[in-house]
């Protein structure tokens, strides 16, 4: 009865918090639901006894994409003016609602026809998975390190200001 | 607590980030759109770890988790990048690569 209570009170969290994200015209509103939604679903691991995801998802969600992608809104800084107007927005996402609404009931139908209880109780201890991590797994996790690696570069590559033109405009024009 | 309501929850997120990607033109809510789907897939794969009892799921999901983190340092250095050169974030008015005959 607690868990169920648990749930509940998880499940409006993450669905409140990232319908706010959907529906908020200002950006860094949307920004505070999707870090509603991420916080509550690392709540959602914790009660599922996967301790080690858990842990990484309020580290590298909640710590690092949310608060870096909140970091990028705040240097953009858009005013409002410069956001999309999107001034029919509420009858897009009512239409899309519609058209996605198959879908959603695809994924349940299909994954509740699979398994009806949980078969252990047992939490997923850190060690379990830290054995599968560097037994069963080791070479996607090598391969994810290259992808990170490579995101890295990729992104200082990306967002380089190669441009001076940008940088010095009055010495442009005083030659 | 069953398995029923967390498919029912991770489907439903799904849900919500499939309709943020197609209906909203701000870049920054498509790209939190994509998080949430890739989280939702995760709290699947979270839960089906748990239903096996098996501790695989959780491993594939902490892989899922660091290639979100990769996505968003490659997602927001591409808008710094579109927000320079077009000083907007709609995605309506990036068409630079629109066939034009």
């Amino acid at each position: 009865m607690l868990e169920i209570s648990i749930f509940t009170i998880l499940a409006l969290f993450i669905l409140g918090g990232s319908i706010v994200m959907i529906i908020n015209r200002q950006t860094l509103f949307s920004a505070f639901g999707f870090l509603v939604a991420m916080i509550g679903l690392a709540g959602m691991f914790a009660l599922l006894d996967s301790r080690f995801l858990a842990l990484a998802q309020i580290m590298v969600s909640v710590g690092a994409v949310v608060v870096l992608s909140m970091l990028t809104i705040l240097t953009i800084n858009a005013k409002p003016e410069n956001l999309p107007l999107e001034s029919n927005k509420y009858k897009w996402i009512l239409f899309s609602t519609i058209l996605v609404l198959p879908i959603t009931l695809l994924i349940y139908r299909s994954t509740t026809a699979l398994y009806q209880s949980f078969s252990t109780m047992e939490p997923i201890s850190s060690k379990i998975v830290g054995k599968l991590l560097f037994s069963n797994w080791v070479l996607p996790f090598e391969i994810v390190s290259i992808l990170l690696l490579t995101a890295m570069v990729g992104a200082i590559v990306i967002a380089r200001n190669n441009n001076t033109k940008i940088d010095h405009p009055e010495t442009e024009e005083n030659a | 607590m069953t398995p029923d309501m967390f498919f029912l929850l991770a489907s439903v997120l799904f849900s919500i980030g499939l309709v943020g990607l197609v209906s909203r033109r701000n870049l920054f809510v498509l790209y939190m759109s994509l998080e949430l789907m890739l989280s939702a897939v995760n709290l699947l794969l979270a839960t089906f770890s748990k239903v096996l009892g098996d501790a695989s799921g959780s491993v594939i999901a902490l892989l899922i988790i660091a290639v979100i983190a990769a996505e968003a340092a490659l997602f927001l250095a591409m808008i710094i990048h579109l927000y320079r050169t077009h000083r907007t974030v709609d995605s309506d008015s990036f068409n630079k690569l629109r066939e034009r005959v």
